[in-house]
């Protein structure tokens, strides 16, 4: 008996026939409602848009009128002038390479305290929970990658990134919900601990680590301030130092900025889309035997 | 628990396998933090070369009790956990019921979740720029907006009681997407089955939520209300690029970063004191983390007796 | 396993903590250092400055000039935003990774003053304190500036640690000609006239003044000339309210913080609170405004934004007395020094000798459109014919002088370092601000 999980409405509808007046006014609400919100979001981000499409001397006039014309040229002046083909290639380095190495150890780290197969389980989780509490501590941060030689390179600077407590709290609250059957039975199955975790946790897990991973991902891709101070080398720089160029002291050229965020955001936006599939409910089925 | 893969040796597997995770916390993370606390304790400049005193609690008396500035911290303080309360509430019910909304089938829902996770991946910076335009005085959308129902704002810029909404505003409209998809994974975990049988018992779509999707959401709910807390108290950003540094309007962490790098009281060049900005993040961290603990402490009781 | 990471821990803190002193030398591309003075140059100059359009355009040609005079040199420039400007400077000294660098924005401004207790050095000091900025006293570069430039920008102690790039003026207050005349207002002189002016404006439907309120400091920047005029010897100001003989609650003071809330409530235009600091110069250059006040910076966006817009900058007139609006206050900016332990001091003395050269600063000028700081050289567009009259009595600003001591509220600078008064403030009654910001400076005079 395979089991699908998730789509409430799905059920709601399919069992009840009769109070049919009911559902379709609960469905119009609902429709209503999310209309409502989309316009929130839609109107902000619309402005974003319109922006990038402006001229600058347009823009300082207006902020917040439509653009004379839609032309691509923001997009093209920004793809050329913040180097973005070498900076994009950068940023995707380092949050491909952060991300993976990050999610690995994690995973392993949050399913030995969810099921408690380490002692003191509970102590190693509230250290990391404090871990997200704590300050942030860039100088002191600073000296230890300048201590171990670090500085300007880019293993030092993935290595900020190798730390996320508030992974931690998503993939260990998530794991606890994973049934415990599930061991027994792999072990069972003569699964040593390594392929347990490979086959029944990181699949069963994957709504949280595909969460995790694009929280985190995107943390890295939009790092500014640890750039500046750790990638002192142009050959290093992400593409959020890239943009750097359309800031000024008393004005940023933003018709240009928005352009170049815009074409920066779509990676991410994609990643996100794809990995929706598996946030909501997806390599579910076939997981339960017997 | 119980561990089925293995005794003698292969036991060790779970720590084993955990250490990259945890030498990568300890050395990134918490040993700088243990650093700052020390520096805490000291008047450090940041600098090398010079003479690092001891002077033990002087930074936080200074930082707490010292003449006006430390009331203004207090008060800072105090606005702080406004900024949280009402932050947490709104972001969690409304992601709640968009998560909810968007777990049926309803047309569009792929659509919907991206739309409203989009400003998470946009960035804060990005964020305030949006709302910077949105919310422009003088004839913006926000402006002709509200204009349509005779309301006047100054936004941004208005009395810092305005201002301070505004940003909370924002912020939730920022995080929001967060919230949702932590709910959605959540969510996806409840089986069809479960539904339909409380259907069957001819539970209303209200008593389904209640005693059926609530209670199994913990997990979730867990997560959200930590985060969302923990985050409220400590984020400081959008202040940072939608209002900038008013008296009145600030939270902690922009009091922290500003000590840090010296953009509080008047004079324009102000001193590098790493010491003492170590003492106002310690100050911070202190708050987060009595709250942070409490929060927890009490959500995993109500998960033990709701889920056993 | 409690153990090992308590150890882990102190390991690393310890690193952390010994960390500081260390000087390590950072891993990226080979630069050859060059030998003891008197040798040709070679090697990389690195150079780190922030984000300014007409700054970083300059400084792109002029160090491929450099390149081309020196073979065997090569810039390497790195570009950070103003915010982190601070940061970046104090991480690259501290990682002996720069050789050039932009110490403050503000000349070698906030000094510690004999009367003052209870405070702590400004940032360029401490980068001097810890032996990070080069004494370049003897170098015969430093004789092309200006000696009153030298004394009151970039020495300390008696030696100068670097050069000031030019200076900026904030007491005046850009009018739109055109709309003036079609309404017959002449240009004020003096405050009667000022709110005469606003008055006439305001029932002709035009908005007198505009600033960008959002970012705060505009507002009470734009308003300089308020307390210049009352105030013409700003050093002696600080003192006496550090000192007690002068107190915001003085008499004197009050048509002061009067004069304030008339300029914030009345005289700036409805919304200014929410247009954005870099967006005002745009609002000013539509046309639909009467005046700006601002400073001399705002000159290069106005025309930018507007070339054909027929302009003029006069000192605010803060003084019922045309004679006492005869000042320009303002602030020396951007200084470069040498990082006394970077890895190319010979490279980066010739550099800054280069920029120093009275064609290239000339250049500069022209460019960042400063007031410039040695002798030979004038400020070529329009804002410098503008200040051109008031500079023989440019004086410094009480911002530059003014310390905070410790404990003390936000408005112990009063209403000439905050915006106190509605709209841009809380306050609208000028002797509720005066009080306060007297109780905010008190607190801090009396701490201990």
């Amino acid at each position: 008996m395979s089991t699908t999980t998730g789509s409430e409405g799905q059920a709601l509808a399919g069992a009840a026939a009769a109070p049919g007046r009911r559902i379709d006014l609960g469905r119009l609400a609902a429709y209503a409602f999310l209309i409502l919100i989309a316009i929130a979001y839609i109107g902000p981000l619309l402005m974003l848009v319109l922006t990038a499409f402006k001229t600058l001397p347009e823009f300082t006039k207006d902020a917040t009128s439509l653009p004379a014309s839609f032309s691509l040229d923001n997009f093209f002046e920004a793809w050329d002038k913040a180097n973005f083909p070498q900076y994009l290639l950068n940023t995707a380095i380092y949050t491909v390479a952060s991300t993976v190495i990050f999610v690995v150890s994690a995973v392993f780290l949050a399913i030995a305290i969810a099921r408690r197969f380490v002692r003191g389980g509970g102590t190693l989780f509230t250290l990391f929970l404090i871990a997200l509490f704590l300050p942030a501590a860039l100088i002191p941060q600073f000296q230890l990658i300048l201590a171990l030689g670090l500085y300007n390179n880019p293993i030092g600077y993935i290595m900020l990134f190798l730390v996320n407590p508030i992974a931690i709290v998503i993939l260990v609250n998530y794991m606890r919900t994973i049934p415990i059957e599930l061991d027994e039975a792999a072990a069972i199955e003569g699964c040593g601990y390594l392929r347990y975790v490979l086959t029944i946790v990181l699949p069963l897990s994957s709504p949280a680590i595909a969460t995790v991973a694009v929280l985190h991902a995107i943390g890295v891709w939009n790092e500014l301030v640890l750039a500046t101070i750790y990638l002192t080398s142009a050959d290093f720089y992400p593409i959020t130092r890239g943009l750097i160029v359309f800031n000024g002291v008393y004005g940023n050229n933003w018709p240009v900025l928005a352009a170049a965020v815009l074409m920066i955001t779509l990676p991410m936006a994609v990643f996100f889309v794809l990995a929706q599939r598996w946030i909501i409910g997806g390599v579910t089925a076939g997981a339960v035997k017997g | 628990m119980a561990y089925h893969f293995g005794g003698g040796r292969s036991r060790a597997a779970p720590y084993a396998f955990l250490v990259p995770a945890l030498f990568l916390y300890v050395l990134v993370s918490l040993g700088p933090s243990l650093a700052t606390a020390v520096y805490s304790f000291t008047d450090a400049t940041g600098l090398p070369n010079q003479p690092i005193n001891w002077i033990g609690l002087e930074n936080y008396r200074e930082f707490l009790t010292l003449g006006a500035a430390a009331q203004e911290n207090w008060a800072t303080l105090f606005r702080t956990f406004i900024f949280c309360v009402a932050v947490t509430v709104i972001q969690f019910s409304l992601g709640l019921l968009v998560a909810v909304l968007l777990n049926q089938k309803l047309r569009g829902t792929k659509f919907f979740r991206t739309l409203i996770f989009l400003p998470v991946i946009l960035g804060v910076t990005i964020q305030g720029l949006i709302w910077t335009l949105f919310l422009y005085p003088l004839g913006g959308p926000m402006d002709n907006l509200l204009g349509l129902f005779g309301v006047q704002s100054e936004f941004l810029g208005g009395q810092p009681m305005e201002a301070f909404a505004w940003v909370i505003v924002v912020q939730i409209w920022s995080n929001l997407g967060m919230t949702m998809v932590i709910f959605l994974a959540g969510l996806a975990t409840i089986p069809n089955e479960v539904y339909e049988a409380a259907r069957i018992d001819g539970a209303s779509r209200w008593q389904v939520f209640r005693e059926v999707t609530w209670p199994l959401l913990t997990p979730a709910v867990n997560t959200n209300l930590v985060l969302t807390i923990v985050g409220s108290l400590q984020a400081w950003q959008l202040f940072l690029v939608l209002t900038g540094y008013r008296p009145g309007t600030q939270v902690m962490g922009y009091l922290v970063y500003a000590t840090g790098f010296g953009a509080t009281s008047g004079g324009t060049s102000a001193s590098l004191r790493q010491g003492y900005a170590a003492a106002a993040s310690i100050v911070l961290f202190a708050v987060v983390l009595v709250i942070g603990l409490t929060v927890q402490y009490l959500l995993r009781r109500r998960e033990a007796r709701l889920l056993g | 396993m409690r153990k090992s990471f308590v150890v882990a821990a102190a390991v690393a803190m310890l690193v952390a903590a010994c960390g500081g002193g260390a000087t390590t030398a950072p891993s990226v591309a080979p630069d050859a250092t060059q030998p003891g003075g008197g040798a040709a140059v070679s090697g990389e100059v690195r150079v780190l400055i922030h984000q300014n359009p007409p700054l970083v355009t300059f400084m792109e040609e002029f160090n491929k000039k450099f390149e081309a005079a020196n073979p065997g040199v090569t810039v390497d420039m790195a570009v950070v935003n103003a915010a982190d400007l601070t940061t970046s400077v104090q991480t690259r000294l501290m990682a002996n990774d720069v050789d050039i660098v932009i110490p403050t924005l503000t000349g070698f401004s906030g000094q510690v003053q004999p009367y003052m207790k209870n405070v702590l050095a400004p940032a360029w000091q401490q980068l001097i304190d810890a032996g990070l900025l080069l004494d370049i006293t003897d170098q015969a570069f430093v004789k092309n500036y200006g000696p009153v430039a030298i004394v009151d920008a970039v020495t300390y102690m008696g030696k100068v640690y670097g050069v000031p790039a030019g200076s900026v003026v904030y007491s005046g207050i850009y009018y739109n000609k055109d709309l003036l005349a079609a309404n017959n207002v002449a240009l004020p002189t003096t405050w009667a006239e000022l709110e005469a002016a606003c008055t006439t404006l305001k029932a002709a439907n035009i908005p007198c003044m505009t600033a960008g309120g959002k970012d705060g400091w505009p507002v009470f920047v734009g308003a300089y000339g308020l307390a210049g005029a009352a105030f013409p010897a700003q050093a002696a100001l600080v003192e006496g309210l550090w000192t007690g003989s002068t107190k915001w609650t003085d008499s004197s003071m009050a048509s002061l913080f009067e004069k304030y809330q008339t300029y914030s409530g009345e005289m700036m235009e409805d919304g200014a609170s929410g247009i954005a600091g870099d967006a005002a110069p745009g609002r000013f250059a539509s046309g639909q405004v009467a005046m700006f006040p601002g400073g001399s910076w705002y000159a290069a966006a106005i025309e930018a934004a507007e070339p054909a817009f027929e302009w003029g900058y006069v000192p605010f007139p803060g003084s019922d007395t045309a004679a006492d609006n005869k000042y320009m206050f303002g602030k020396y900016d951007m200084v470069y020094s040498v990082a006394a332990k970077g890895p190319n001091k010979d490279g980066a003395l010739a550099w800054l000798s280069a920029f120093s050269d009275p064609a290239n600063y000339q250049a500069f000028v022209d460019a960042v459109q400063f007031i410039p700081t040695q002798p030979g050289a004038t400020l070529n567009a329009k804002i410098g014919t503008e200040i051109a009259p008031y500079l023989e009595n440019f004086k410094i600003g009480f911002e530059q002088y003014w310390v905070a001591p410790k404990g003390a509220g936000t408005f112990a600078g009063g209403p000439i370092l905050n915006n106190m008064f509605k709209p841009f403030g809380t306050f609208d009654d000028p002797q509720a601000a005066a009080t306060q910001a007297q109780s905010d400076l008190d607190a801090g005079l009396q701490a201990e």
